[in-house]
């Protein structure tokens, strides 16, 4: 279903050999940074970034597109509730990538989600994920932001957690029991029990708040140290709004302010290395084009992907818009992606680990036909 | 079967006690414990005895909505006054919701039934369809979440599939959870009407989808948008958010309605004529009628399809098996899934059946895995009812004990969270990180403060754990780490 638009073949993808050498990144010494923002759900791209040069938006959506859009070019607005990653774009720091996905078109979230992290086409195919695996082949370090270590992180060797228990009245034994624990376990479960022994032996106050926000400045924190991890992943959820998703104000744009704050927050917390990193939104998949009769919008297709870091040199918006009138739509009802996300996921990992492209799309997707994109994100 | 019962026990249960008796016969006791009626059984304080569960804190579904109407109404009046500060607002509000709460109550069944209760092979079964069915916690659907675990999942146990698939598709809690409550036919009346008024309505076809993808014949089934969007059709017209399900209550009750038998179909059968969709509709080839009957011969159709048989034979393997468990194992159920026509209480016995004779390992829940470290050991940790809420005791509301509740969703693993609707996983995998780990070590140490009368060695003695584990157990230097090593080795983490 992909083949059919895609964005770059035949369109200067020969401009961006394989092999294209990534300056200033050695194997031995990753400067990059990447920050996975999940978004849980299913975002509606249409009311993040609405193609406002589209006449055909305001026929398909009454009532959901944002009454006063940051214009950003004569097709696309972004929600005003985007403010910090707004500024990102205008610092020529930010980058919107619009009507993309995975190539995953059957609107389970829970296949979605794992095609998504998996970076496989077949759902529930593989055990690691594409981040996890290119970790590996990187030899970097991860961090994930929640209480489970997700799926998109697996496989890389060396992962830990930060979600901070509130059990009263405990607290871990010693490091020699722990190193006990540690060796009655075998494989994973032994690694994480050695992560969590060292981890108990660190001095130092952290903070205790679980919000997503939270969250994304301990990353910050973590990841602006030298020896600290590469990776971190981010979870915002409740996405999947049906009903009532709201159009200036109500949940969806609620969402909206906390990832743009996930934005802003990583900014500040990362500090100087915020030039050595790239942050990316991802989410299973878009929401219809037409409302439903309840004010929401219910599981589609394409949606929208916001970049933003330092490793970023110039601002765009990277779309093929496949048009929004009946007949341009996916099945009559979903945004078509026209951009295969996992490309611009290469184009990531290219970018913070200096890895060939080759490498990412034969040893992390598994999947040689892949197009480069670098050059439209990073040039 | 393993010779050790106490492992047989954990495998299917939550395990024998200190000071439980043994099964003499365990085939007896296997086909008891799926058939007998138990009495559910509770504690008042921390270390008195073990008694039935109190009839007052076994909440009807009227109860359930009556109070969360007390709460709703008192707190408006508190926030409306104009005589209270705002610190004495939150003060009266936080009472107000204590002495309210309901599934404080819940919970504290949940964790009592687990840890003393008799029926240890339905409560895991419980906790089995429980998850199938998510109902996402979280705000006023806490007040009815107990009246779908206990009325719904363990009151349907034995009943055939299709029984069990009706009546959770339209409880109350699973139309608000998955926004039916919000879907109306296009051409319904209603919506007929909102278009006169400038307004749309439509379908939202959330349940719909989870119906077909997670509750029934999964995406194996190669069902179409068509089949989601007719099956929406079907679902159009059924339900009410709890919101307005506790307001239209609180408000007939409190106007002594006469009526109430009306609003007990309101309830138990929220179905609404003006927002369903009428003519036709076709779901996996099968046509269906307009009308209120319909949506039963959808749940009929599709818990009857081979899909569905095939989807859940697989998906209880794995809960009680482990998740590399064989394809001949998962025939078994689903032979007698086919056989029975879906009769649970014969899957179930087979369940048993297959579980015995495999040698797979399971690795269990957090909260399975916690329930079976406080009853097997005989830790006191659990607080009694009675400390559950004690301003009903007229005691201070800030004695009350919110830990049960908060160690579940510390550990991850509590039905009374928000959460996505294809439920907690079965896979290790995604309950092994360096977080999880710390609260399973933390809740060990915590179960130890409550003096268990079996320790780490008897532990490991009784449930046949493997050398190396022993080993550790022996180095560690006092008694508690001997009891976290124990409790946190994969010898009981996994059975």
């Amino acid at each position: 279903m992909l083949t059919r638009r895609h964005f770059l073949s035949g369109t200067g993808a020969g401009l961006f050999l394989s092999g294209y050498p990534v300056h200033g990144f050695t194997k031995n010494a990753i400067k990059g940074r990447i920050v996975v923002v999940l978004l849980e759900g299913g975002m509606d791209g249409l009311l993040a970034v609405p193609p406002i040069g589209d006449d055909n938006l305001f026929k398909q959506r009454r009532a959901l597109v944002a009454s006063n859009p940051l214009k950003l070019n004569p097709l696309f607005g972004i929600h005003p509730n985007f403010k910090n990653f707004s500024s990102m774009l205008l610092n020529d720091e930010a980058s919107i990538i619009h009507a993309t996905s995975f190539p995953y078109v059957g609107r389970s979230h829970f296949e979605g989600q794992n095609v998504l992290q998996g970076g496989m086409l077949t759902p529930f195919s593989i055990k690691t994920g594409w981040l996890g695996r290119a970790m590996d082949i990187a030899k970097t370090a991860g961090k994930a932001m929640s209480l489970e270590t997700p799926l998109i992180i697996r496989g890389a060797n060396d992962l830990d957690n930060f979600y901070p228990a509130r059990i009263k009245h405990s607290r871990l034994p010693s490091s020699e029991t722990l190193r006990l624990i540690q060796s009655t376990h075998l494989n994973n479960a032994a690694k994480v029990i050695g992560k969590l022994t060292k981890n108990s032996m660190k001095m130092g106050v952290v903070s205790q708040a679980r919000d997503p926000l939270s969250l994304a400045a301990e990353a910050g924190r973590a990841m602006r140290e030298k020896d600290g991890p590469r990776v971190a992943v981010v979870k915002i959820p409740q996405f999947d709004d049906h009903s009532e998703i709201g159009t200036d104000t109500g949940h969806h744009p609620e969402l909206f302010t906390l990832v743009d704050r996930t934005f802003g927050k990583l900014k500040s917390e990362l500090k100087e290395e915020w030039k050595n990193t790239i942050v990316l939104t991802m989410t299973e998949f878009g929401r219809t084009v037409k409302e439903n009769g309840s004010a929401g919008t219910d599981h589609g297709y394409g949606s929208v992907g916001l970049l933003a870091g330092g490793l970023i040199n110039r601002s765009s918006v990277v779309a093929n818009w496949p048009g929004l009138s009946n007949k341009d739509l996916y099945e009559k009802r979903d945004l078509y992606a026209t951009i295969d996300y996992r490309s611009i996921c290469a184009a990531c990992l290219e970018a913070a680990f200096g890895l060939d492209h080759d490498v990412i799309s034969e040893r992390v997707f598994l999947d040689k036909t892949i197009p480069r994109t670098y050059g439209h994100i990073f040039g | 079967m393993s010779d050790n019962k106490h492992k047989w026990a954990r495998k299917v249960g939550f395990g024998f006690g200190p000071n439980e008796l043994l099964p003499t016969d365990v085939e007896s006791w296997n086909n008891s414990q799926l058939t007998s009626n138990f009495k559910s059984v509770g504690m008042a304080k921390r270390y008195s005895d073990v008694e039935i569960w109190p009839q007052e804190y076994n909440f009807s579904f009227e109860d359930r909505l009556r109070r969360a109407g007390e709460y709703n109404e008192g707190k408006k009046e508190i926030e409306n006054s104009k005589k209270l500060t705002s610190v004495e607002k939150k003060k009266r509000v936080r009472t107000l919701r204590d002495q309210t709460d309901v599934a404080l109550f819940d919970v504290y069944k949940f964790w009592n039934s687990a840890i003393y209760g008799d029926d240890m092979v339905k409560q895991r079964l419980t906790h089995f369809w429980t998850n199938h069915f998510t109902v996402g916690g979280g705000g006023r659907r806490n007040y009815i979440i107990g009246d779908f675990i206990y009325r719904v999942i363990y009151g349907n146990l034995n009943a055939s599939f299709d029984e069990l698939l009706y009546k959770v598709t339209t409880h109350v809690g699973m139309l608000d959870y998955l926004d039916n409550a919000e879907s109306v036919g296009e051409r319904s009346e209603s919506a007929r009407w909102a278009r006169r008024n400038g307004k749309t309505q439509g379908l939202n076809d959330n349940l719909a989808r989870e119906l077909l993808e997670l509750h029934s014949v999964s995406p194996e089934r190669m069902y179409t948008e068509d089949d989601i969007r007719n099956s929406a059709k079907i679902l159009a017209g059924w339900g009410a958010n709890t919101d307005s399900v506790i307001r239209k209550f609180y408000r007939e009750r409190r106007r002594d309605n006469p009526a109430i038998g009306s609003l007990g179909k309101f309830i138990y059968e929220p179905y609404f004529k003006d927002r369903a969709e009428p003519g036709r509709k076709i779901v996996l080839d099968n046509k269906f009628r307009s009308g209120k009957k319909s949506l039963r011969q959808l749940t009929d159709m599709l818990a009857n399809d081979d899909f569905t048989a095939r989807h859940l034979s697989k998906k209880l393997a794995i809960h009680f098996i482990g998740e590399s468990v064989n394809q001949s194992e998962i025939d078994f159920i689903y032979n007698v899934w086919k056989d029975s026509k879906g009769n649970l209480e014969e899957i179930h016995k087979e369940v048993l059946n297959v579980t015995a004779r495999s040698k797979e390992r399971k690795f269990l829940w957090p909260s399975t895995w916690m329930f079976q470290a406080i009853r097997f050991s005989g830790s006191s940790f659990l607080p009694g009812f009675e400390d559950g809420n004690a301003s009903f005791y007229k005691a201070v509301p800030s004695k009350l004990n919110y830990e049960p509740k908060k160690i579940l969703e510390e550990l991850g693993n509590s039905f009374w969270e928000s959460r996505q609707p294809d439920g907690y996983s079965e896979r290790k995998d995604d309950w092994v990180s360096t977080e999880h780990f710390d609260r399973r070590i933390k809740v060990a140490s915590r179960i130890y403060s409550f003096q268990p009368d079996r320790q780490g060695e008897e532990i490991a003695e009784l449930l046949d754990f493997s050398d190396n584990t022993k080993i550790a157990i022996d180095k560690a230097s006092n008694m508690r780490d001997k009891f976290i090593v124990a409790l946190c080795s994969p010898d009981f983490m996994e059975v």
